[in-house]
């Protein structure tokens, strides 16, 4: 029994976070800040658009081969800031500003970009004392600094692309000694009564140095009693950003908000802070767990992206509207425009513009900074079963016993919590999880794997390992006094390992190993959660800002923590195995380039439809921003779902890139059987029809990992002038050949799903019937309906024989879906190997095909003819969509020379069915329709 | 490797017919002669035999696939020589896995699964021999409780009735003694009547009045229970105005203590009489009241006790009243059966898990599960319930208590009570 425990638990969290007992329905709004309630946002938020504090010294220019540095001065305080310009490789263009002469080092993050990105020769082509233009390549495209104001544009040929600063909201607090150096805080009064004098003195001054005005909340500040000390005083950064011509903008994950970004005008900005948000609210711009401060910005002509590189808090307003554009361009008329501020709490203004022009270039933009998707293991891809909590060993073993019973496939059971004594992370509970290895063997000789959770706050218990080591070595999270910091989590009193330091990272690795974390086997993988860092009796459930990770503050390093952590997690895993095996690691917080440790999911969800919906444009954002494996706990965390809304969920969730059932503790149980044998039915024919896919799935990522491009797409990615995609997200693709609109409403009776493309077609997965492009499509749904279309021109691979778990389908022949465009033609890949090493990579150990179709023959050609991997896999069955009756069908093999086909073909549906082909998967074959 | 199989397949088809009719039991063979054709079971298709087990699904029934995993909903027949013959999903053929365990469904996995059906049958065997004797032993045991229950529900009935009788006998006591009550305080009231009148003449002189009093009248005042001599009870019920302390009069010192004049006498002696008659008689009452409502509330006690449901032959009377303990790890669970569930904690706390509620079994076996219900709330949740399997065995004991869902308590009850000859079919595991 684990009740009295919990409900002490909950009622010290209750009492932390003065939420209410009982009617909790939503977020408790108060335990987070606005942006008024936080100083620097406020702070910059007065600070209104106009004409930039900030000239550009142009004598003090310098232009290296591939940088330019300038000068910036701010005309009323005297401080110069140091510009820094690269042109980067795949049309980027960065922009860094820092002071020129800091007081100390201001925080500049490492570990998020791959590489030392590389750069490209710039060239002055003009300059004046007006100011500079530089040549970004291209023929045409430049970017003009102008000198005063400071300002930036980016010009391709005549269009304006984008102009930074030209709103004059560039703020850069410089750092600055303390005035009241005796240490004691003049009142209120004095202190008004000293900014008094101030502004006068400024008015008589005039071209003189400005002196600084001390503003509230610069150098102390408190929440809801929580005092940030703020010992390096204020330090906030803020940079404008226009975009003419742009009415759409994406990006900045994660916020539970549609995935059109909207205008903050009148209300908070979104906000980047990673939080441990206790049944959050949708649509709104509160922070959640993870933020990856990306944007992304669409028209029917171009695709940009901004990327901030930035760990503080960070806060993103948005405005669009209609203005009349002046200076460079034709200046006709009114045009939208979109303008994007964004603040900062601490560090240096680093951004990075991705040009684009095309959504897939401005992905393998992004890729080519932050890196791309994890590849998977495959079983990863497949169902995951997990709740708060499996009780006990027994418990684990009914639970598989369930699935076979009822015939429902799954690859990994999960153990919450609980499993752990006394929440120490790497032990077992005694009583209850007595022989971990036997359980994990007893799944292994099922073909199917565990997570267990791993959670980044340890217990402070003398006679608890983990903790002993990370204490004497120094390894944790100090406040601000030197001193371990201490906050409370799961196990009370807990110490925060400081992750970013690569020591500390290096030695949690080591704990992964079997011989360490005792009990662990091979098919164990791990879930880190509560990594934001969530901290129960922390400042906004979060750590201090003025705790020290090393040299910095806990400000400035905040949204890296849980990065780090998934970092140090899947490293673990890697080393376990001798570096042989893929890692399998699911994190709640993220940041910019946590897509190459492993999965993410959407947090604390609530079992209600409007979560259901919101599942897909919060993965959606993920996606474009880098990260491709995203879920949302099937059936909500909170709350108990009906069977409708299960069942629905379970229907979307296989069809999103991470597919795991997840339940919060007070909840009844909720194993897909518990529902009488239809919904029993109806759950076991969408895990299934996530099995048959997973082929697909699987091949989606290999791509992402290769390319960058996000496995679960917005349409507009695929069809980016056709307007009215911009604002679905409703629906989506799954690469480029799969449009899923999955029903999200109670009671449904129909979708309206867009099928875009003009002159394309699309053909229902179930009924094969075929439909055109570019129109909305209704659809009559019943509760077995899952509306899912390929495209036509498509070929997908499935593996139509489901089993138990997705290793026990390794060696499973495969069925090819040949979709025909309406010209006849349809293409397509397939990818195998071994599903769990990294021997694609080391030793070239895949399969990469193409597929394709044309003039009445299917072929299988070799994408990648210098690798090898031996295949059991064959294929069993050819199924063409939009076909013509054949007269005979003939097969040639390389090596296996030729053979007649047999075929069924539908003269109503136009189904051509090829029974058999067997031929191997690996090697080169074509199929000849005569 | 898919060509190995493919050559396994011929050599061994061009041997033995079995071959073709991998995956079926004997009562299906008859679908399955060697001809030239095969009909799908379900009769939606007619396709050449050789097409039988070729691994590729050509039936929508999937009959035509019985021995491989190429359709979707087909099944595997394990013979299981030496042991029982049961169907697996086909999706289990060639998976890996061993499941039949003649190992019949790894005829092309890599997986060398070891041939286990004579010692399972050897094992099974004798599990169920001894499952058996006990079954037997236990129904023999439930005959002894079922008569236990049959004496123990006359009894019951008897002492339903005796109380019965005393209550009634309760009653005319009690109808009797309100009158007696009625009358004696009708009495005070009127001598009350007169003393008020008398009082207010003689107010100023009442301290010597008393103090003047006869020794007679203050023996009649002492002499509560008018029987002419005073006990030290009586003087003790008048004299506690006048004990010191704590301390309690011997017999001997009441006595004497009682015939000194004392401050403790007031009234006119006719009225003090009238009074303590009426207190009397109220006293009695009370008395004869709460006797009533105790034996009231046994008898609706038993009837509900007796109205519950024992089971078609009352083989769970023997319950009544019975608690049954458990400890899981640092919890002590607790059954009472047809009253509660509780759990106590290390540290003392005790839990409702549930209030006896109702039997619970599926309609065919209804005495197999009873549920308790309404025990304390959980936070944020409804209140805490147990469901209490009962199963056949020798001893009446509490086996196991869980939480597989928060505040959802499973426990299983062994009890010869449990047992049914129809287990003796059943092969007692019903898994098995």
């Amino acid at each position: 029994d684990i009740i009295p425990f919990f409900h002490r638990m909950y009622l010290q969290l209750t009492l932390v976070l003065s939420i209410s007992l009982g009617i909790i329905q939503a977020v408790d709004r108060s335990n987070f800040k606005t942006c008024e309630q936080s100083a620097f946002c406020s702070r910059q938020r007065a600070l209104r658009p106009g004409q930039s504090s900030y000239r550009a010294l142009l004598d003090t220019l310098e232009l290296s081969d591939s940088r330019l540095t300038l000068q910036l001065l701010n005309n009323n305080n005297k401080v110069r800031l140091l510009l820094e310009l690269y042109r980067l490789q795949g049309n980027i263009t960065r922009v860094k500003i820092n002071e020129l002469k800091p007081i100390k080092p201001r925080y500049e993050v490492p570990d998020v970009l791959i590489t030392d990105p590389p750069t490209e020769p710039m060239s002055v082509v003009a300059q004046d004392e007006r100011g500079v233009v530089l040549s970004l390549g291209g023929v045409d495209r430049r970017l003009y600094v102008n000198a005063q104001p400071f300002r930036l544009d980016i010009m391709e040929g005549p269009k304006l692309v984008l102009s930074i600063n030209s709103r004059g909201l560039l703020a850069f607090e410089q750092l600055r000694m303390r005035k009241d150096t005796n240490d004691q805080k003049d009142t209120e009064e004095a202190g008004k009564k000293e900014d008094t004098e101030k502004i006068e003195d400024k008015a008589s001054e005039g071209e003189e140095q400005e002196m600084e005005v001390d503003q509230p909340g610069m150098w102390e500040e408190t929440f809801k009693s929580h005092v940030d000390s703020k010992p390096n005083g204020p330090s906030s950064i803020s940079l404008d950003f226009s975009l003419p011509g742009v009415e759409h903008v994406y990006g900045i994950p994660e916020h539970a908000d549609s995935l059109r970004l909207k205008n903050t005008d009148g209300g908070d900005p979104y906000r980047l802070y990673n939080l441990d948000v206790f049944q959050y609210e949708l649509f709104n711009p509160m922070a959640l767990y993870g933020a990856v401060p990306v944007l992304l910005s669409h028209n029917t002509h171009r695709t940009t992206g901004l990327f901030w590189l930035n760990a503080a808090e960070t806060w993103v307003d948005i405005s669009s509207g209609q203005v009349g554009l002046c200076g460079r361009t034709d200046g006709s008329g009114e045009v939208p425009q979109t303008d994007v501020r964004w603040i900062s709490e601490s560090g240096i203004i680093d951004v990075f513009i991705m040009l684009g022009p095309r959504p897939a270039d401005v992905f393998s933009q992004y890729a080519s900074l932050t890196g791309t998707q994890a590849f998977p293991p495959l079983s990863s891809l497949a169902y995951h079963q997990s709740r708060w909590n499996y009780n006990d060993q027994e418990d684990v073993a009914a639970v598989d016993r369930g699935f076979d019973e009822h015939d429902i496939p799954y690859d990994f059971i999960w153990l919450d919590i609980e499993h752990t004594d006394g929440k120490r992370y790497f032990t077992w509970d005694k009583n209850n999880f007595p022989q971990p290895k036997d359980m994990l063997q007893g799944l292994m000789d099922k073909r199917r794997k565990m997570v267990t959770i791993v959670d980044p706050h340890i217990k402070v218990d003398s006679s608890y390992k983990i903790h002993s080591e990370i204490r004497s070595r120094g390894y944790y999270v100090k406040n601000k006094d030197g001193g371990d910091y201490e906050g409370w989590c799961w196990p009370g009193n807990a110490g925060y390992p400081d992750f970013t330091n690569p020591e500390m990272r290096t030695w949690w690795a080591s704990m992964f190993a079997y011989d360490q974390y005792e009990g662990s086997m091979e098919n164990l993988y791990t879930w880190n959660d509560m990594n934001e860092p969530s901290v129960f009796n922390g400042p906004e459930v979060t750590m201090l800002k003025d705790a020290l990770h090393g040299p910095w503050e806990h400000r400035d390093v905040h949204n890296l923590y849980g990065l780090y952590v998934q970092m140090a997690t899947a490293e673990g895993q890697i080393r376990r195995s001798g570096g042989l095996e893929r890692p399998f690691v699911l994190s709640r917080s993220f940041f910019a380039g946590s897509q190459r440790y492993g999965a993410v999911w959407t947090g604390d969800n609530s079992a209600e439809w409007g979560h259901l919906k919101m599942s897909i444009p919060m993965c959606l954002s993920l996606g474009l921003v880098g990260i491709s494996f995203c879920g949302a706990d099937v059936g909500g965390f909170f709350k108990t779902p009906g069977t409708e809304l299960l069942v629905r969920w379970y229907q979307a969730g296989a069809y999103q890139p991470f597919f795991r059932a997840h339940a919060h503790l007070d909840t009844p149980r909720r194993e897909p059987w518990l529902f009488g044998p239809d919904n029993t039915a109806l759950i076991r024919e969408a895990v299934r029809q996530r099995y048959a896919l997973l082929p697909y799935w699987y091949l989606q990522f290999y791509q992402a990992h290769r390319t960058g491009q996000p496995v679960m797409r917005p349409l507009w990615v695929e069809y980016p002038e056709d307007v009215t995609t911009f604002t679905i997200d409703d629906g989506y693709l799954i690469g480029r050949d799969l449009l899923v609109h999955p029903v999200t409403d109670e009671g449904s009776r129909g979708v309206t799903v867009y099928l875009p493309g003009n002159g394309e077609v699309w053909y229902d997965v179930h009924t094969f019937q075929r439909h055109d492009g570019a129109l909305h499509l209704h659809i009559p749904v019943t509760m077995s309906t899952i509306p899912v279309f390929q495209r036509g021109g498509s070929i997908i691979c499935r593996k139509n024989r489901i089993r138990r778990s997705s290793s026990c389908m390794e060696n499973d022949p495969f069925t090819l879906y040949v979709a025909l465009d309406p010209q006849g033609n349809a293409e397509g890949e397939l990818y195998v190997d071994d599903g769990h090493t990294f021997k694609h990579e080391t030793d070239r150990q895949f399969i990469h095909r193409r597929l394709r179709f044309t003039s009445n023959t299917l072929s299988s050609s070799d994408l990648s003819p210098d690798s090898q991997f031996p295949t059991a896999s064959w294929v069993e069955k050819v199924v063409i969509l939009g076909a013509q009756e054949p007269k005979a069908v003939t097969l040639t093999s390389s090596g296996g020379g030729e053979s007649s086909v047999e075929f069924e073909f539908d003269p109503v549906t136009l189904v051509l069915t090829l029974r058999k082909p067997d031929v191997n998967a690996g090697v080169d074959w074509t199929l000849q329709l005569q | 490797m898919h060509c190995p199989i493919l050559i396994a397949v011929v050599i061994w088809s061009s041997c033995v017919d079995s071959q073709k009719i991998r995956g079926i039991s004997l009562s299906y063979k008859r679908f399955y002669r060697e001809r030239k054709s095969f009909l799908c079971i379900d009769g939606s298709k007619l396709i050449p035999f050789d097409q039988v087990n070729d691994d590729y699904c050509d039936c929508a029934d999937g009959s035509d696939e019985p021995g491989t995993a190429a359709c979707p909903d087909g099944r595997f027949y394990c013979t299981n020589l030496g042991y029982r013959p049961h169907y697996i999903p086909s999706s289990r053929v060639n998976d890996a896995i061993c499941d039949c365990c003649d190992a019949s469904d790894e005829y092309n996995s890599h997986t060398a699964c070891q041939n286990t059906c004579r010692n399972l049958g050897q094992r099974e065997r004798a599990e169920v021999k001894s499952q058996m004797r006990a079954l037997d032993q236990g129904l023999r045991l439930k005959q002894q409780l079922i008569e236990e229950g049959v004496l123990t529900w006359r009894d019951k009935q008897a002492q339903l009735r005796d109380l019965q009788r005393v209550l009634d006998d309760l009653q005319t006591q009690l109808d009797d003694l309100r009158k007696e009550d009625a009358r004696r305080k009708k009495e005070v009231d009127a001598l009350r009547e007169l003393e008020i009148g008398a009082l207010e003449t003689e107010e100023n002189s009442h301290r010597s009045h008393i103090m003047n009093e006869s020794p007679v009248s203050i023996f009649y005042e002492l002499d509560s229970n008018r029987d002419g001599r005073l006990s030290a009870k009586e003087v003790r019920a008048k004299l506690t105005d006048i004990q010191d302390g704590e301390r309690v009069l011997s017999e001997d010192e009441a006595v004497i203590r009682g015939r000194v004049p004392g401050r403790l006498v007031k009234g006119e002696p006719v009225l003090k009489a009238a009074v303590s008659a009426a207190e009397k008689a109220a006293a009695e009452l009370k008395k004869v009241e709460d006797a009533y409502e105790t034996v009231y509330m046994e008898i609706r006690d038993l009837r509900e006790k007796l109205a519950t449901d024992y089971g078609p032959e009352r083989e769970f009377l023997f319950l009544y009243n019975q608690c049954f303990q458990l400890k899981v790890h640092e919890y002590f669970y607790e059954l009472c059966p047809f009253n509660q569930v509780t759990q106590t904690s290390a540290s003392g706390a005790e839990v409702s898990l549930g209030k006896w509620g109702s039997w619970a079994g599926s309609p065919q076996h209804r005495y197999s599960q009873m549920k308790y219900e309404n025990g304390e709330p959980c936070w944020q949740g409804p209140t805490r319930n147990t469901v209490v399997t009962l199963t056949c065995g020798t001893e009446t004991a509490l086996r196991s208590v869980k939480e597989p869902g928060k505040c959802q308590y499973v426990a299983e009850f062994q009890t010869p009570v449990a047992c049914r000859p129809a287990l003796r079919q059943q092969g007692v595991h019903s898994e098995l």
